[in-house]
């Protein structure tokens, strides 16, 4: 036997599921799926040895079986070699131990390999990140990738560790059976196997609607596992609109739809796979075998001991069918788990020159840029030229999906233009390396990032080589050596904790500004929205971003329109075009679509909230008095 | 084991008695199997004794497994059915489950986790419960039987066959002792890798511009090779007791046979029963090895019967029977004190009053305890001391749907279903008539996006998902919020995350739903609640001033300061050229 696959994390529930239910793809052996095979060539040498293990494991267990014959030969004997029963009790054993050391090595081998695997391929996954488009990392998201970094590749392993040594023993151990009843005994070899044909009727009608029948239920359970997450999400939302049913609705659809398909699919596939399984189990041969051999027996055509051989035997061989049907499991969702895979490495990684060329100051300019994101029908930039000189403060502006996140982004080269090109410095970032790009430009766009180490060594992520008087300068400027000193227990050395939760959101964005403080780029780009993600701190961090945007070129994504009325300046972005470009008080005067903002924005900014009655606090004044 | 089984029907709810019945079939089943391979000793006896009999034990074979087939058809029709019903009952109970814990014990968990338990852990019960369980009986019963019978053949052999079983239990222990401290070891080392990759994945554009990625990503690299190590030592140290157990196995059958084969050679046994006993060793040796397997399919099944038990074992916050009515739309804290588990008070001694149909706004730092007024009254949690009412009724007197009436809420993040956009809205009133639904709309500001919509009021707000704007999904829970048409509307600073031209048209929605309400608003922007009827200022948990705008800019206190600091920042310049 193989030692326990504990160590696979993932729940073998199928096995259980299939003993109630049915076995798995009996009708598609996904066997032959190549990219999985392609997926595990980096221990290609692991596997061959297992499996190879295996199949010598295998055979010795047939081998240990066969030994019966000799055995019963002797002991039925009127005079039995006594010398040579010991013999074979002895290559018994050795039979045993072979078979027993092999499966071992073989389970390790495997195992090992299975390890390895996972961890080149992480590594491998890990890279590739490092190099496909930022944007396309931002959007799938860390969930997400984790998931697949971290899941997918785990979920390989019950098929790598587990099955390839078990397939190799399913197909081997009966075919060497198979050959050794013929050679023993023909008639009890055909005997053995006369079940077969029935057996492979009832999968017929087991399977026959299997297919249909399985895809509706992954449908089911696809749509369940949907509406869950949306059950789950949406609580706070659910309650409020409780009515003690209603809103309860939709979870209970989708569950009863799941029951209902679940029940229509075992109603039709239980016969059939029953009928399977019991042929295919030991008994049923074991009772041919007798209804006919002991005839055979007794009008001395058989003798005992070669009966007794294929009773062990002939069950044996026919019994290793079924595993075969349901290792497939393993298979299947590992598949799924290849495709997540493969999709990732099939991002493309960005062109990268071994040694680009460095900016020569800090402009930065789009010539007629044009950009699509995947998937979508419309471009999100079409002709987009900017140009925005060294030590100026450009202003994005524009409703939301205008484009100036997009335009934002494609300066750190987020993603890459479909026609027209982004300058940093008068060169193309494509012809720029990571460093030498990323050295150029920093941004505070994201929600705030902080790796779960110390506060210095957060902000030392600017410059590593920074001296800790650097580091301080840094906090100083970014408005947060006062809290890092006066709030937190280890000063500089306190560690952030999980994703930086021990700190407020306006502390961890002046971490960050402080990093980009110390990084010291020639060119800043600020999403307006996210940098003030703690309106509590505003103040501060107004105070900070002043001194990170102090002499430098400054690109923002501006959504208060106050806020960027000095810029030099203001570039107003509808679907994708530059509409409208220059100054404040130019713009308002030529009373286009800047104007309409702005006065939109005085609208919004006088909004106030009204009661339905003035005269309130008197009566809670009166209350309280009385 | 016991414990296990235990479980295991405990987890079966009100199908336990369908679980009982399973099991006992597969009990008989395997009970009648292992006659059947008993019946192989007088069968070879009669076979080699050319006695007439052998056909007798033939007919005795074919009887007991047509009995098998039988039992086994029948439990498997059982099962099946219990498997399904299970999973149902479960997935219903945790459904109910997740509605009426308390919030605040719910958010604690991400959906990933929650999901995992109500569709992955449910099928690992069920699944291990309708198919292992059987399996396993079958391995231990089936085998047992036999040897039993073996007593009545040769006493020593079956002795031979026994010393199997004992010297197995306590290696069976030792595999599952040993398998959940890897198991406890390789769910930290993965738990330690999933933190890494996801500060790597938001650390990307930081990390890249130091070059700290890919091979050169020390920290993440050595958080895989910490998981390979552990995954590593599970392989070697972890296994031994399932791979001795193999061994025992395995070299059981051999021992088995060498008995048979020694006892015959002293004529104590005659041939046919020594034949007889070699086979059947054998038959049963394979299922025998599988044991070990199995157990680490009880793990899964145990931690998954825990991991749902965990959230079944919630107690609810406790409601009201009923038949209390608020009286009026006031809302009113008395001395409330309130903290999350494990962290200091997050209001302390909070009273005040909120009258029918006035606008009362909250003010404060985050962390002040603003948010959690708003979370309190909606029962998010139950204050730690203290009462707090609604139309004079404590809201812990009232069902959660009668309480939920009183309220809409507005929030920052709008949560609409994957449904369409009229069902989103009938959430808040299923009965209303299409009529209802655009004059809500209307009122929200949100008919005229709707209409232009390709399929209107019945697209899918899912199939549109990113074409919908953040003001725009807003709307749309205004228009809920207007067709629910609840006394007292809870505004959680429902603008601060718009775009200005989202922002105007979202107020004007606003306009709409407060009319005529009692408001109470957690305000930002202190600009937009100048006209509230009054203030309250929130500083860590306690009310530090309380009046109109008018009034506490006369006090001179905290309020003017965040006045003035919001009034300079208000002119303030990115940079100014």
């Amino acid at each position: 036997m193989s030692p326990s696959s504990r160590s696979s994390q993932s729940p073998p529930a199928e096995i259980g599921v299939d003993a109630v239910s049915a076995p798995d793809a009996g009708a598609d052996p996904g066997t032959d799926d190549p990219a999985l095979w392609s997926v595990i060539a980096p221990v290609r040498r692991e596997i061959r040895m297992a499996m190879a293990l295996a199949v010598v494991g295998g055979i010795a267990w047939i081998a240990s079986i066969l030994l019966i014959l000799p055995i019963a030969r002797e002991l039925t004997d009127d005079s039995p070699d006594t010398g040579r029963l010991w013999w074979l009790v002895a290559a018994g054993l050795a039979a045993v131990l072979l078979a027993f050391l092999s499966r071992s090595f073989s389970f390790r081998a495997s195992h090992l390999g299975a390890f390895r695997l996972e961890q080149l391929l992480r590594t491998e996954l890990t890279d590739h990140l490092a190099e496909v488009p930022l944007g396309y990392v931002v959007t799938e998201g860390s969930g997400t990738l984790k998931k697949i970094v971290l899941d997918d590749v785990r979920s390989l392993h019950a098929f790598v560790a587990d099955s390839t040594p078990l397939f190799a023993r399913a197909i081997a151990a009966p075919l060497l059976g198979l050959v050794a009843m013929f050679v023993l005994d023909w008639r009890l070899a055909l005997l053995s196997l006369a079940i077969v044909p029935l057996g492979i009727v009832a999968m017929f009608f087991a399977f026959r609607d299997y297919e249909d029948g399985r895809r509706e239920v992954d449908a089911a359970n696809e749509r369940m596992n949907t509406i869950v997450n949306e059950y789950v999400q949406g609580m706070h939302v659910v309650r409020l609109f409780d009515d003690g049913s209603e809103s309860y609705r939709r979870y209970r659809t989708a569950l009863d739809e799941t029951t209902r398909t679940l029940k229509e699919w075992n109603e039709k596939s239980q016969g059939g796979v029953y009928v399977a399984r019991t042929l295919f189990s030991a008994l049923p041969t074991v009772l041919i075998l007798l209804a006919v051999g002991i005839p055979m027996y007794r009008s001395g055509r058989v003798d005992f001991p070669m009966l007794a051989t294929f009773l062990a035997l002939g069950p044996t061989v026919i019994e290793s069918v079924l595993p075969l049907v349901w290792l497939q499991q393993p298979i299947v969702r590992a598949s799924a788990s290849v495709k997540r895979i493969e999709r990732l490495r099939a991002v493309d990684r960005q062109s990268r020159p071994e040694s680009g060329r460095a900016p020569l100051d800090g402009s930065v300019e789009f010539r007629d840029v044009s950009f699509r994101y995947d998937g979508r029908a419309d471009d999100a930039l079409s002709g987009v030229s900017i140009t925005m000189e060294e030590g100026t403060v450009t202003a994005l502006v524009g409703r939301s999906g205008a484009g100036k996140s997009t335009v934002a982004q494609l300066i750190p080269r987020f993603w890459d233009t479909d026609a027209g090109a982004v300058l940093v410095g008068g060169v193309d970032v494509r012809e720029m390396t990571p460093e030498q790009l990323m050295g150029s430009v920093s941004f505070v766009f994201q929600s705030p990032f902080l790796l779960d180490d110390t506060i210095a060594g957060n902000i030392r992520l600017g410059d590593p080589d920074a001296t800790d008087d650097e580091v301080e300068a840094a906090a100083r400027a970014a408005q947060a050596h006062e809290f890092i000193v006066a709030d937190l227990p280890d000063g500089y050395d306190a560690i952030v904790g999980e994703r930086g939760s021990s700190l407020s959101g306006g502390q961890r964005q002046r971490i960050t500004i402080a990093r980009a403080i110390l990084q010291d780029n020639p060119i800043i780009v600020l999403d307006e929205a996210t940098a003030f993600a703690d309106p509590d701190n505003e103040f501060k961090i107004h105070e900070a971003l002043a001194e990170l945007a102090r002499g430098k070129t400054l690109i923002v994504v501006a959504h208060r329109l106050s806020t960027i009325t000095d810029a030099h300046q203001i570039v107003v972005l509808d679907e994708g075009r530059v509409v409208e470009c220059g100054r404040h008080a130019d713009l308002v005067a030529q009373e286009g679509r800047y104007a309409r903002m702005w006065s939109q924005f005085h609208d919004a900014q006088e909004w106030r909230l009204r009661s339905a009655r003035g005269d309130v606090l008197d009566e809670v004044a009166a209350e309280a008095s009385t | 084991m016991i414990t296990t089984f235990r479980q295991l029907i405990d987890a079966c709810g009100s199908k336990a008695d369908l679980m009982r019945r399973s099991l006992v079939l597969s009990f008989l089943s395997a009970i009648t199997q292992g006659l059947a391979y008993a019946l192989l000793f007088p069968l070879f006896r009669a076979l080699v004794d050319d006695a007439d009999d052998v056909w007798r034990y033939f007919a005795a074979l074919v009887g007991l497994i047509v009995i098998d087939a039988a039992l086994r058809f029948a439990e498997t029709r059982l099962v099946t059915r219990m498997y399904i019903e299970v999973a149902f009952e479960t997935r219903s109970d945790l459904g109910q489950q997740l509605k009426r814990m308390p919030l605040e014990t719910l958010a604690k968990r991400t959906t990933g986790d929650l999901n995992h338990v109500l569709v992955g852990n449910v099928n690992d019960v069920v699944a291990i419960a309708g198919g292992m369980f059987s399996v396993l009986i079958n391995i231990i019963v089936a085998p047992s039987v036999t040897v039993a019978a073996t007593f009545f053949v040769d006493w020593r052999l079956a002795l031979a066959m026994l010393v199997l079983f004992p010297l197995a239990l306590p290696l069976y222990r030792l595999i599952r002792r040993q398998g959940a401290r890897d198991t406890r070891l390789t769910t930290e080392a993965h738990a330690d890798t999933a933190s890494h990759l996801v500060e790597y994945v938001q650390g990307l554009p930081v990390l890249r511009a130091t070059r700290q990625v890919g091979r050169r990503a020390e920290r993440l690299q050595s958080s895989l090779r910490r998981l390979r190590d552990a995954q590593r030592e599970g392989v070697e140290i972890g296994t031994i007791p399932s791979v001795l157990m193999a061994a025992l196995v395995q070299l059981g059958i051999v021992v088995i046979a060498a008995v048979a084969v020694g006892l015959t050679l002293n004529d104590r046994l005659d041939a046919a029963a020594a034949v007889a006993v070699i086979v059947i060793a054998i038959r049963f040796s394979e299922p025998l090895a599988m044991f070990a397997n199995m157990s680490v399919m009880f793990d899964f099944m145990q931690a998954a019967v825990e991991r749902i038990s965990e959230i079944l074992s919630v107690p609810p916050l406790p409601t009201g029977v009923g038949g209390h009515e608020p009286a009026g739309a006031q809302v009113e804290f008395r001395d409330v004190t309130f903290a999350y588990d494990g962290s200091d008070d997050v209001l302390n001694d909070v009273s005040f009053q909120v009258p029918e149909r006035s606008l009362t706004a909250f003010v404060g730092t985050s962390g002040s305890g603003k948010t959690t007024v708003a979370r309190l009254l909606t029962r998010f949690a139950d204050p730690r001391n203290g009462v707090i009412t609604v139309g004079g009724v404590d809201v812990r007197d009232l069902t959660q749907e009668r309480l939920m009436n009183e309220f809409s809420v507005v929030f920052q993040d709008v949560y609409l279903f994957d449904d369409t956009i009229a069902e989103n809205l009938r959430l808040a009133k299923p009965a209303a008539s299409d009529a209802e639904l655009v004059a809500a709309a209307r009122a929200a500001n949100c008919h005229d996006f709707i209409s232009a919509l390709p399929q209107g009021y019945e697209t899918t707000v899912g199939e549109i998902g990113g074409a919908l704007s953040g003001g725009e999904r807003q709307r749309i829970s205004i228009a809920r919020a207007v067709l629910k048409d609840a006394p007292v509307v809870i505004l959680d600073e429902p603008t601060s995350a718009l775009d200005t031209e989202s922002e105007a048209a979202v107020q004007r929605a606003i306009d709409a739903l407060v009319a005529d309400k009692t408001v109470i608003v957690i305000a930002h922007r202190l600009s937009t609640i100048v006209a509230a009827d009054q203030i309250i200022v929130l500083e860590a948990g306690r009310i530090i001033e309380c009046g109109d705008h008018d009034r506490l800019l006369g006090e001179d206190g905290r309020y003017t300061q965040m006045w003035r600091a919001q009034q300079s920042t208000r002119h303030w310049q990115i940079v100014s050229a």
